[in-house]
């Protein structure tokens, strides 16, 4: 099928279950909330390297922050909720404690709870106190700019889903970069959803296995362009790049949302700036639990 | 909204013991056991139907009407449901309530909502001492829910309170905060002498005191996140009724230090 001038495959992306959680950054400013956000995010891409995949799902203003300051919300997807929890641990610990002015809230509800601050109170050294207020329990770690105050717990779900995606090929590098872009920021007008990879965007897509023992993923050699020829290459003669857009959803709802409103962005605007063609990442349907049909999610 | 309503006919030379007058309990008995229920408390044998004009059925709310300061333990123990009361009532009104909500409009005697761990509890007018305190033989006070008094309140507010939290929206008496180890007292007229006396932990929130004991230290004054946080709870829970909002900073004393002094009196003026 092709639509403005773009071919889409008639294929599917495969998810996966993965366990979601969130926090809710704030600070004094929107500044320095996401100043602390994204260094949580740093090193969150892909939960099989590093552990986790963790990113901005979006800004919140004042009043839908439990502090009414300024605030992110990030996500935070990992194997399992025992998972999630550890790297939420360390990651809060390093990145949110240390950044000035910051307090840190959950960002997901549900029955499910995880530990948010019952690891970070203790760099109070016995000077942390915890206020209760309803339901809620919050630490307030003595620091040098005043307090940090952190939620004991947040919510964590174990049906979100990992690895939605949209794969596109096009003949010119610049333009299918400033395509991928554009969907990226269309699918950060989803809530529930985040796109891991550096500015949301994956220029090494994966194959699972390697010839080499140990390495469990290496390059997708079918869509590297440079090796068409050598390999069984899935680009035709025209396409000089590849990028790929992984999504990771609270909700398989909201992935799918999210991959239709990046489907739109790129078919609308990808035409003029050298995209030939949409596909989507799977492994023969076998593996993942969830699958997103590209014809079903078309504009 | 349907429940029993019972209407004082006989202003009773005793006081009453009403602790078993609430929506549960009454739901598991029929109306003409209702009014054999003794609530007297001395050899008189005062019963319901003795003092009380009972009319409605059962369901999750209770009135009384004509309610005076010596019906004692109104709605003690609630659970769920809600329980109005149109006049004075005399002590211990809410205790040990773990849920639901008492409406109390007119003034509350001592000890109200002592050993409460949930729900809700609004005087209209004043309360006297010990404003979610102790029972007696237990180890904490109030451990939970929310107590709102819109007059002004006794002394010892609070003693050895563990969590949850007290408005007073008027003066609070002496010695509030007494043995606390959690929880808020917030007064939007100011504390009186010693608040905090051997408080362990939890917050003391006031405009002004009028004595503050030498065993707490000033730190300072301070930018609280944590009081944001509990303006944004109060404004939602109490809508209209939520205390003004707290200046950006306020002088945080700590204490007491004669205890383990992770306590604070927060000024705000």
């Amino acid at each position: 099928m092709k639509l403005n001038g773009i071919a889409i495959d008639d294929t599917f992306a495969e998810a996966f279950g993965m366990a979601g959680t969130g926090v809710i950054i704030t600070a004094d400013t929107l500044k320095w909330a996401r100043i602390a956000a994204v260094t949580m995010s740093g090193f969150g891409t892909s939960v099989i390297g590093a552990g986790a995949e963790v990113g901005i799902d979006r800004e919140l203003k004042p009043e839908e922050t439990p502090d009414g300051r300024p605030g992110v919300r990030v996500l935070l997807f990992g194997f399992s909720p025992d998972a999630a929890a550890s790297q939420l641990k360390t990651r809060v610990g390093q990145c949110v404690l240390t950044s000035p002015g910051s307090a840190c809230y959950a960002g997901v509800e549900s029955d499910k709870r995880i530990g948010l601050g019952k690891g970070p109170r203790y760099f109070g050294d016995g000077f942390q106190t915890a206020k209760k207020l309803g339901d809620k329990r919050y630490w307030r770690v003595p620091v040098m700019d005043g307090e940090f105050v952190i939620e004991e717990t947040t919510g964590v779900v174990a049906d979100a889903v990992g690895g939605g995606n949209l794969i596109i090929l096009g003949n010119d590098r610049a333009g299918l970069l400033q395509t991928a872009e554009a969907a990226v920021d269309a699918i950060a007008t989803v809530d529930d959803v985040i796109t891991p990879f550096p500015g949301g965007i994956v220029r090494s897509g994966s194959k699972v296995g390697s010839k080499y023992k140990g390495a469990i993923a290496s390059t997708n050699d079918a869509f590297c362009p440079t090796l068409r020829g050598r390999v069984k290459s899935e680009l035709s003669p025209d396409t000089i790049a590849v990028l790929e857009i992984v999504i990771d959803g609270l909700t398989s709802k909201a992935v799918a949302e999210a991959m239709r409103v990046g489907l739109k962005t790129i078919i609308d605007q990808g035409g003029p700036k050298g995209v030939t063609r949409i596909t989507a990442g799977n492994y023969g349907g076998k593996l993942g639990q969830h699958h997103y049909k590209l014809r079903e999610l078309l504009p | 909204m349907s429940g029993l309503t019972f209407r004082l006919t006989n202003a009773p030379a005793d006081r009453l013991d009403l602790s078993g007058l609430t929506p549960k309990h009454l739901a598991s008995i029929p109306l003409a056991e209702v009014l054999k229920l003794n609530v007297g408390t001395t050899k008189t044998g005062l019963k319901v139907g003795d003092v009380f004009a009972v009319s409605g059925k059962p369901g999750e709310t209770i009135k009384f009407e004509g309610s005076t300061n010596k019906l004692d333990f109104i709605g003690a123990d609630l659970e769920h449901g809600s329980i109005i009361v149109e006049g004075d009532v005399g002590v211990s009104a809410g205790s040990n309530m773990r849920g639901g909500r008492l409406d109390i409009r007119g003034d509350a005697g001592s000890l109200l909502g002592s050993g409460i761990s949930g729900g809700e509890i609004f005087v209209k007018g004043s309360a006297g001492s010990q404003v979610g305190g102790l029972t007696a033989g237990e180890k904490f006070g109030m451990t939970g829910g929310l107590i709102v008094v819109e007059g002004h309140a006794g002394d010892r507010a609070g003693d050895r309170m563990r969590r949850g939290t007290i408005l007073i929206r008027g003066k609070c008496g002496s010695f509030a905060g007494s043995r606390m180890v959690g929880g808020t007292i917030w007064t939007e007229l100011g504390f009186g002498a010693d608040p905090g006396l051997l408080m362990r932990r939890g917050t003391l929130i006031a405009p002004s005191v009028d004595q503050i004991l030498p065993t707490f230290v000033d730190t300072g004054r301070h930018d609280l996140v944590v009081l944001r946080i509990l303006s944004r709870y109060m404004r939602e829970k109490l809508g209209a009724l939520a205390p003004k909002p707290l200046p950006d900073l306020v002088r945080k004393y700590a204490g007491d230090l004669s205890t383990i002094g992770k306590g604070e009196l927060l000024t705000t003026a």
